[in-house]
Parts: C-alpha cells; structure tokens; sequence
C-alpha cells in the first residue's frame, strides 16, 4: 500500500539509533502502513478492537502495581509484575509527552505462557493500533496477546486506528 | 489538464523537492560540514580544543570528562543535564520533555543532544572530574535469585576506584546479538568501598533489555569489561538520626554497600532493613545480612514476603513492605530513610514514611526511573 510522506517520516522515526537502540521495526521489511494494515486485520478477524487489547492491558499492569515491583497474583491464574528501568521514551508518532520505561510481564498460569509489555506498547496500540514490526524486540502479535491475556470479544464496532 | 490533477503533481513535486533537500542536509551535516577545532571551556578554569561536529556528551568523553547518563546518549533518560554558560544554540525538540521551565531559566541541557558546533562554556559538578573509565575482569558471576545476579568485576587499570557507598557505575556492553555499537547502563555497586580494587553490582534480568540480557545470557567469568564512574548522591548522610533502609530486588546493592561501609567505620546508629520480596526464591544475601547483624550494633534486617508459598514455611513478615514498614515504624522522629527499588515501591513507602511523621527531606532514594 501507499505510504504518505508524513508516514514515512515516522517510519524513520522508527529506524534503529533514532528514539531507540533497536527501533520499532526489528527485522520487518515492509512499509509502517503495511504494518499497521496487516495487524488491523488481524486483530479485527478475531473479532477484537485496539481498545479491548489496550484496556485489558492497562487493567493487568494496574492490578501488577499493586506487588511494589514484584510478581503478585492476578486472579483467575495469572502472576503480573510491573517494573521500571531508568529514562522515558517519546513516542515515534509525534504525540506529545514522553512515556517512561514500565515494562509489564504477564504470567498466565495456565496457559503456561509469559509475556511482557511496555507502557509504550500500550500507548501504541491503543492510540495507533501499532504492534510493533516483526522481529522487534517489544513486537506483539496481536493473536497472542489476546490469548495470553485472555481477552474477552468486546460487544461495540471495531474502532479504527488513529494516526 | 484537469485542476486535481495538477495540484496533485504540484503537491508530489514539492514534497520531492522537500525530501530531496533534508537528505541532502543530513548528509552534508554527516560528511562535509566541517566545524574545525572549537574550544570547550568547563567551569570557567579548564579548557579543552576538540574536534566539532559531535555531541557534547561524547566530545567531554574523549577528553576524559564522563557525565553521567544511562542510555548512552539517546535522549531517553535525561541523566546527562550541564549548564550551559554560553554556545549551544536553541533548545531542540528532543531536549524539552527534559526540562523544567526552572531549568531552562538556568540553561540546563542535554548533553546528548547539543552538538559541539562552537566555542562552548559549561558548567558542571566538580565531583564528575573524579569519574574516570576502568578496565576491569569479570572475576565472578553468582546467581543470586534465578534472576538476579552478582557480578564481580576485578579493576585492571586503573586499579583501584575511590567510590562512596551508595555509587552507581555506567557498565559498557559491548557488540554482540543484541546491539550494534557499545552502549551504557547504569547499576549501583553493593560491594564495601574499602575493597577499592574491585566493585560489585546486582543486575536483575529485564525481559528484553540490552544490558541485563548480554549480562546474564553472554557475560562469562574471565570477561573484560569496560566501565565509567562512581556517580552518584545516594548516600548515608552524616548524621545521629535513626536509619530506615527499604529496599526490593536489586534495589538491594547500594543498601548492601551502605551496611558494609557502616560496619567498617563502626557507625553504630540505630538501623532497620525492610527488604520486599514476593516468596522466598525472590530473597538472597541473608547469611551476609545476618552476619551484618552480628556486626552492627543496633541493626535488625526484616525480610518481608508478599505472597508466601505453602511450601516456603515462612515465620517472616507478610504482606506488602509498605504495610510491614507501617506495622513496625516505632516512631518517626529521628529518622532518615533510604530507599531504593522501583518507582512504584519508593511512591508507596515515601507515602507511608511521611504519614509516620518522617520530613519527606529526609527520605532519600534512588528510583529506577
């Protein structure tokens, strides 16, 4: 697909040494809005919005607060630690502010499955719809994080992403 | 030709032109620009001539000049802060979300971000001409939870570091899967300061991150390793005052380094411990802090889990540190705090300290954030 030059411009926002060591992108060769094309379809295939993913995050890195930088359980079956590492990121789409480096890791007990999200993914996503490029570090496959976090299908219309 | 059809071309052509020149720029600010040799003057007595065209952060290095910053240069944690007296031209984009509008009356800025592109003045702490690079062996690696671990690092040259308990380091992780090009981050030393010809630190493992990876997946025992400091203003202040120290995970070393530099100065104020940690595979360092015990004249180390397991038989305190700090505060006049952990676990404990009674300039912490 097309890209607009203003998306182009936060594509290079996204290359590695810019806000990042790494970048955004990791090994992903297609362009942002494939990207963000891509994973909009995928996430409203299995019948969910951006908001649903976000908020279900925010609700577990709330509830993970609560364990002071240490895992605490999280009913049904899931263990959540919310911890930080020193410095804030701004965010590659221009939004104003800067978000600090609270990295989340979700255990689902269960399932027998980790993952771990940042402050910056969330804002991505729901702001965005933005999971990060393949072979990203932080890069979030929309399947897995509504498994893992066991999300429930919202009952309102899929929201577009926002750019 | 139709009206659309030719705004389109216009807009296409300018937008272009637009891209065309911004490479341009870039790439002759990368390779033509040549900013001869421009002066650097520190502190208004020492002055430095170097090479100009790159960030100041970097150029004071070259010169031996390590300020402070723990995401090597990025912009990101904002660390790397100097008054600038004179020649650094308009604040940039990347610089303002650092900056308070106090200290953009002050000239603060982001040594990271200012380049070196004239004769430039400066101010900075005197202390930071103390800090110095070490060249330093990996002597040994200990786990001391499954995902905690104590690295001890022998000083090769110069061989010994003059450091106050509480310090932190910059650690240099080289090359390799995870990065490109060497990068910094900062670990506070839990080692006693008096065993000045080697500094230990305590790295929990982040789940993705650069440094904490490459130092529990990639570091071996014989490694060279490069690093920058002491830095630093976390420190037990000279006082009669009772000591309340809370800590959780790694938070752990610069406490650790605090006690050890007590007992071996024989400071015998009244000192409690409380150390937060969820079950007892997240607690370490207990024989060292019982022995401290021993040592310390009116200290007492009070381990707190959050959520015990069955398994784990624990007669300890439970529950949150912040409610285990509450239940066993006697008083809080008297009393200093030192806290280090996440930022989460310092907001919640400095709440419960200062409703105790306890000045909030009195609490002093070291926050991962």
């Amino acid at each position: 697909m097309k890209q607009t030059p203003q998306m182009q411009k936060i594509q290079d926002n996204m290359r590695p040494g810019v806000i990042t060591l790494d970048g955004f992108l990791g090994n992903d060769s297609r362009n942002l809005i494939d990207i963000l094309v891509e994973d909009d379809a995928d996430v409203k295939r299995l019948g969910y919005t951006h908001k649903t993913v976000a908020m279900r995050m925010v609700e577990l890195r709330d509830a993970g607060k609560r364990g002071l930088g240490e895992f605490v359980s999280v009913e049904p079956h899931f263990e959540v630690r919310v911890d930080s590492v020193r410095g804030k990121l701004p965010c590659p789409f221009g939004d104003p502010g800067v978000f600090p480096k609270v990295n989340t890791t979700v255990r689902n007990l269960e399932l027998d499955r980790e993952i771990t999200f940042t402050d910056l993914n969330i804002h991505f996503i729901l702001a965005h719809g933005f999971y990060e490029g393949r072979g990203s570090n932080f890069r979030l496959n929309p399947g897995e994080v509504i498994k893992i976090l066991e999300i429930e299908k919202p009952s309102e219309d899929s929201v577009p992403f926002l750019l | 030709m139709f009206p659309v059809q030719s705004l389109l071309i216009s807009v296409g052509a300018i937008t272009a032109l637009s891209t065309f020149l911004a490479v341009i720029m870039v790439i002759a600010d990368a390779t033509i620009a040549n900013y001869g040799e421009v002066k650097i003057t520190v502190n208004k007595d020492k002055e430095f001539t170097v090479k100009g065209g790159s960030p100041l952060l970097s150029t004071l290095m070259s010169e031996n000049i390590f300020i402070p910053s723990a995401c090597g240069g990025r912009g990101s944690c904002g660390l790397c802060r100097v008054k600038v007296l004179e020649g650094a031209g308009q604040y940039l984009p990347t610089e303002l979300p650092w900056i308070s509008d106090e200290e953009k009356a002050e000239n603060i800025r982001l040594s990271c971000q200012i380049k070196v592109k004239n004769d430039i003045s400066i101010e900075i702490p005197e202390e930071l001409f103390n800090v110095k690079q070490y060249t330093s062996r990996v002597t040994r690696l200990r786990d001391l939870t499954y995902d905690i671990k104590e690295v001890t690092l022998e000083l090769i040259e110069p061989g010994e570091i003059d450091l106050r308990a509480g310090s932190f380091i910059q650690f240099q992780v080289p090359e390799y899967e995870l990065t490109d090009e060497p990068v910094y981050r900062a670990y506070s030393v839990s080692s006693n300061p008096k065993d000045n010809k080697k500094v230990e630190i305590e790295v929990r493992l982040v789940p993705n991150g650069i440094c904490t990876t490459y130092i529990h997946n990639y570091l071996k025992e014989g490694d060279e390793v490069i690093f920058n400091g002491p830095y630093g203003e976390f420190y037990l202040r000279d006082t009669e005052r009772d000591v309340i120290c809370i800590a959780g995970g790694s938070g752990m070393a610069p406490i650790k380094a605090i006690l050890l530099d007590m007992a071996e100065k024989g400071i015998s104020r009244k000192t409690r411990y409380f150390f937060g940690a969820r079950s007892t595979r997240d607690l370490f360092l207990l024989e060292e802090m019982n022995e401290l015990e021993k040592v310390l004249p009116d200290f007492k180390f009070i381990p707190a889990l959050s959520e015990p397991a069955a398994e784990d038989k624990w007669k300890g305190e439970t529950g949150l540190i912040t409610d285990v700090v509450a239940r066993n505060l006697e008083s809080g006049d008297n009393v200093e705090a030192y806290l280090c952990g996440s930022p989460g676990m310092i907001d919640a404990c400095v709440k419960v300290l200062t409703g105790n009674g306890i000045p909030e300039e009195l609490i002093y912490y070291d926050k991962f954030a």
